[in-house]
């Protein structure tokens, strides 16, 4: 893997948990001595890669799994903060990052009734929930933010 | 990609379409884990194909519904 692309990807991901939001491109410029057009051309090749996933219309980061960098239906409490995830995967997805135990927030998307659980050494405190995935993993990337 | 309170409220959600796959939410913790515990580690790399669908495979996901592309 090219190094460029991978310090870039690296303070991506750094400023995003230090931040505890996306980082513009200014801000990962800064932390890695390049032009805002540099790092923008390297997450352009970052999001080809399935490294992480631009907003195609403003070329911002619009996940950096399994971190979020918009608002979604997964709130996670985790080092301190809370997160969105993209999915209820990457929701776990977030502590398993971190490192940590966390509180994961959302809703039946059936019924709408609040579903919360406190994930401790990797084990989720409600067991009697359960995981639909629709899409069949060949087409994950055919559109991730659906899938 | 969701959470649901039960296998019925999956059946009710999915109504005619077809299901997907389901599997229990402590599973899914497994998977996450064995998924995504690298990320922010200093000497990551990105994971090959045939990586993810180890992972997927030692956990028992496995068939067509699994298969990466």
């Amino acid at each position: 893997v090219d190094a460029e692309l991978l310090e870039v990807r690296n303070a991506t991901y750094g400023a995003f948990v230090e931040l505890g939001r996306a980082p513009s491109a200014e801000e990962v410029a800064v932390a890695t001595d390049r032009t805002s057009a540099e790092v923008e051309a390297v997450w352009r090749e970052l999001h080809r890669a399935h490294a992480l996933v631009l907003n195609p219309a403003t070329n911002e980061i619009r996940m950096a799994n399994p971190f979020s960098a918009v608002p979604t239906a997964y709130r996670v409490q985790s080092a301190g903060r809370w997160w969105y995830g993209n999915c209820a995967w990457d929701a776990l997805g977030i502590c398993a990052a971190l490192h940590t135990d966390g509180r994961i927030e959302t809703s039946c998307p059936d019924c709408g009734e609040a579903i919360a659980f406190d994930v401790r050494g990797q084990r989720p405190d409600d067991q009697r929930l359960l995981f639909h995935c629709l899409v069949p993993a060949a087409h994950w990337w055919d559109d991730i933010a659906f899938a | 990609m969701n959470l649901f309170r039960s296998e019925e409220h999956v059946l009710r959600w999915l109504g005619r379409r077809d299901p997907g796959a389901t599997i229990t939410v402590v599973k899914l913790s497994e998977l996450a884990h064995a998924w995504w515990s690298d990320r922010l580690a200093a000497d990551w790399r990105p994971h090959a194909r045939e990586q993810n669908q180890a992972i997927l495979d030692e956990l028992g996901l496995t068939g067509d519904f699994w298969r990466l592309p």
